[in-house]
Order: C-alpha cells, then sequence, then structure tokens
C-alpha cells in the first residue's frame, strides 16, 4: 500500500519547520502592517475668528489650488479655536484660495506659493497706487539725502 | 549745510503728509471713475442674480421669537456691474480698486425684484450676452429708492406677517436710504464667476435678512443676535394688528439705540455670497 499517510508526528515536524520559518521572517509579510512615517513640512496655520473675536469653531474650510478654482483641493473643519492646519501642495505655484464659513457666514483670504516652492503673502491691503508711488519717492528722497549728507561729510 | 538738510526734510515731511493723505482717500466712494469694459475675442453668458435665500423665501423665526413670513421682498438694484479684477481684490482694501480691474461688465437699468418668490433661487436680473470670459471676482451695486411700482420710493420693502404667542401682526416695513456696495468673491458652497468661452456664469448679490431680525437659532450672544434689531422693537409700534412704517418716519419712535442699529443693517445686509461687502450710504 503505497497510500499517502500523514502521522501526527509528520503534522507536529511540518508545524514546527513552519513556526520557525515564519519567526525568522520580517513582519512586513504580516496583512494589514500599518507604516507610519512623520517628517516636518511648511505648513500654514489660519484662525478664523468673527469681528467679535469669537472663534468659528466648527468652520467648514475649503482650500482651492490655483489651477483648479472650482474644485476644492482640501476640505476640512477648524477647531475650537477657529484653527486648521495644512501644508499646501508646494508643486502648483498660484494663488492658493482658503475659504472659511460657518452657518451662512464665511470669507476668503488668499496666499502665493511661488515657483521657488515658498509660500509668499499675497498683495498688501490698503495701499492705493497713488500709495504705492508717494512710498516710492520717500524711500527715493531718503536715499538722496543718505548719499548727499555723506557726499558733504566727504567733501 | 544746515540748511540742505532743513530742505531735505521738509520735502520728507510733505511725501509723508502725501502718502497719509492717499491713504484716507480710499474710503470714498468711486463709482464714477471705473474703466470701460475692455474688448475680448472669447466670450460667454455673464447672469446676474440676487438672492434672499431660504430667510426670506420660507420665512424664519427672528431674534425674538417672531416668526415671520414674506410675502413680497422687494429691492430696487441700480449701477450694477461684474469686474475681472488682477490680483483679486478683496473688500480690505477699500473702495479704491480701479488699478485691479482687467475687465468690466455692466448691467444697466434700474431693476426691482421680489426675493420672496418661492420659485425665485435666486432672482435673475439679468445678463450680459458677450461678456468676456474669465474670472469675475468683483461686483458693485445700489441699492436705491424704487422710481415706480410696488416698491415706489424705497430701496428695500418687506411685506409680511409676524406671529408671535398668538398675537399676529401685518407688516410693511420700507427702507428708503440709497446704499452703495461692493464687494469680493462670492464666498459659498459653490464657485461662482468662472465664465469659460461659450460657457455661462452668474455673479449673485446676496442679502442676508437675519442680519435685520436676528435669528432664534442662533446663541443670544452671537454676534448675528447682537447686531440684529429683531421684530420685537417694531412689533410694539403695530397698531390693530397692523403696522406700516419707513425707516425715515421711526425716528422717535424707535429708541435712538434701535434706530442706530436699522440704519446700520442696511450697511451689512448685502453680501457676495457669505463674503461681506463694503457699504456706504448715497444720501
Amino acid at each position: 500500500m503505497n497510500k499517502p499517510q500523514c502521522s501526527i508526528v509528520q503534522l507536529s515536524r511540518i508545524g514546527l519547520v513552519s513556526a520557525l520559518i515564519l519567526l525568522l521572517a520580517p513582519l512586513e509579510v504580516f496583512a494589514h502592517g500599518i507604516d507610519i512615517s512623520a517628517m516636518p513640512v511648511n505648513a500654514i496655520e489660519i484662525t478664523a475668528l468673527y469681528d467679535s473675536g469669537q472663534p468659528m469653531a466648527g468652520g467648514q474650510v475649503a482650500i482651492y489650488a490655483p489651477d483648479e478654482p472650482l474644485e476644492p483641493w482640501l476640505t476640512g473643519t477648524c477647531d475650537e479655536e477657529g484653527r486648521f492646519i495644512f501644508a499646501p501642495d508646494y508643486s502648483r505655484p498660484g494663488l492658493w484660495e482658503i475659504q472659511v464659513r460657518l452657518a451662512g457666514h464665511g470669507d476668503l483670504i488668499r496666499f502665493e506659493v511661488t515657483e521657488a516652492g515658498s509660500i509668499s503673502a499675497g498683495e498688501p491691503a490698503g495701499l492705493s497706487l497713488l500709495q504705492k508711488i508717494v512710498m516710492a519717492l520717500v524711500v527715493g528722497w531718503g536715499a538722496v539725502g543718505t548719499a548727499l549728507f555723506f557726499s558733504r561729510r566727504n567733501s | 549745510m544746515s540748511k540742505d538738510w532743513g530742505l531735505l526734510s521738509f520735502f520728507f515731511i510733505v511725501l509723508l503728509a502725501l502718502f497719509f493723505v492717499a491713504g484716507c482717500s480710499a474710503e470714498q466712494v468711486v463709482e464714477d471713475e471705473l474703466p470701460v469694459e475692455e474688448e475680448a475675442d472669447e466670450t460667454g453668458v455673464l447672469i446676474f442674480t440676487a438672492d434672499g435665500e431660504e430667510f426670506i423665501r420660507e420665512g424664519f423665526v427672528c431674534k425674538d421669537g417672531w416668526a415671520l413670513t414674506f410675502e413680497h421682498a422687494y429691492l430696487t438694484l441700480a449701477s450694477i456691474a461684474a469686474f475681472q479684477t488682477d490680483p483679486p481684490f478683496d473688500t480690505d482694501r477699500g473702495w479704491e480698486f480701479e488699478d485691479l480691474v482687467r475687465v468690466r461688465v455692466d448691467l444697466a437699468g434700474v431693476h426691482t425684484v421680489d426675493l420672496a418668490d418661492p420659485e425665485a433661487k435666486p432672482v435673475v436680473v439679468g445678463e450680459a450676452t458677450a461678456a468676456p470670459a474669465g474670472r469675475y471676482n468683483a461686483l458693485y451695486w445700489e441699492l436705491v429708492r424704487a422710481p415706480g411700482g410696488p416698491a415706489e420710493g424705497f430701496a428695500v420693502l418687506l411685506i409680511g406677517t409676524a406671529a408671535k404667542d398668538g398675537k399676529t401682526i401685518e407688516f410693511s416695513l420700507g427702507l428708503d436710504r440709497a446704499v452703495a456696495l461692493l464687494g469680493g468673491e462670492y464666498v459659498g458652497d459653490e464657485r461662482k464667476g468662472v465664465l469659460t468661452p461659450g460657457g455661462s456664469a452668474d455673479v449673485e448679490m446676496t442679502f442676508h435678512f437675519d442680519h435685520l431680525f436676528g435669528d432664534y437659532g442662533e446663541d443670544p450672544d452671537h454676534d448675528i443676535n447682537l447686531n440684529a434689531l429683531g421684530f420685537g422693537p417694531l412689533a410694539a409700534l403695530a397698531v390693530d394688528g397692523v403696522l406700516e412704517v419707513s425707516l425715515s418716519d421711526l425716528e422717535g419712535r424707535l429708541t435712538e439705540e434701535d434706530l442706530d442699529l436699522l440704519v446700520a443693517v442696511m450697511t451689512h445686509l448685502a453680501h457676495v455670497g457669505e463674503g461681506h461687502t463694503l457699504a456706504a450710504f448715497l444720501d
């Protein structure tokens, strides 16, 4: 009779070998393994407040990338202090928009990701063209005055 | 040498003074100086709409518990213009924004709309059929006294019913001051104002009537209720269940504090979606 037989001893030997293989194998073979890594990034923290200073706790945040103005790139919710932190995609330069809304009230702010991959604030609010021209003239006069001062001292 | 320094200092002070004067002038209304529309090869349909949201269409309970329903909410709009601005206009900048304007599209005429129409979500005020494609991110308009029709003499005329504790008041509240308004990009659950060639887009003048009456559903200490009049002070003026008043004849009938609130509401009633606007009385 050449009928294959499988005894308890054989099964035990097979089990022992299998157990040794499993113990020696790297941990990655387990299904549902989780690999968490962390690295520092340049993030943006926003704080949304009502005019009274009351935080927009639970405010709905929608962030729009410059090349896709109609669909949010990221959505989220402000914490109890009205804060929300995120890191934009630095490979998408241009003007990004952050919209925060809550119960029918909202606002929108912008920031720029430069070609070099850094963040710069948008155009300073409240400065008109005339103000900028006058500001440039003031700086110019300051430079002229400084030059005259030193030229007089040297002479 | 001291003479040169004095002269330089004088010019420096003059320039600084000019700087601050330029800053102060940024608060003025500039509608007469807005640039003209630019030419563009690719166009679409730009639709101008107005919305009073569910507050007006469906009614709501205001901050002092009066349940308000509106039969009509007439608003009269004029001098409407949408702009493509670059960099995008922000209301923090103030009224002076013409240096940002790349494209301007006007909607001519004076338009009285009824925001209480339950089918109007929102009301179409008018459209420009050959508007240059692009992103419309600034909107100017005026609330003006209606020259005729059902709301004649009023910029805003609210007609409806208020009910509380078994008491009912039929009311007509008219606001008869003209206001200039300037808003930036639409803020809401969808984006508006992005016009593609051959397509259509809408820009919306939005009115938040919870700013006038407050919202019972919000905390009493919430901004929206602290800055709202409510209906109680008006209800106290009703005679035999009827209230028919206008802003101009409420002086002396409302407390000074309540009258100030009502006047102030006219400047923060209008929005672009949920985004605030600049507002200035025209008279």
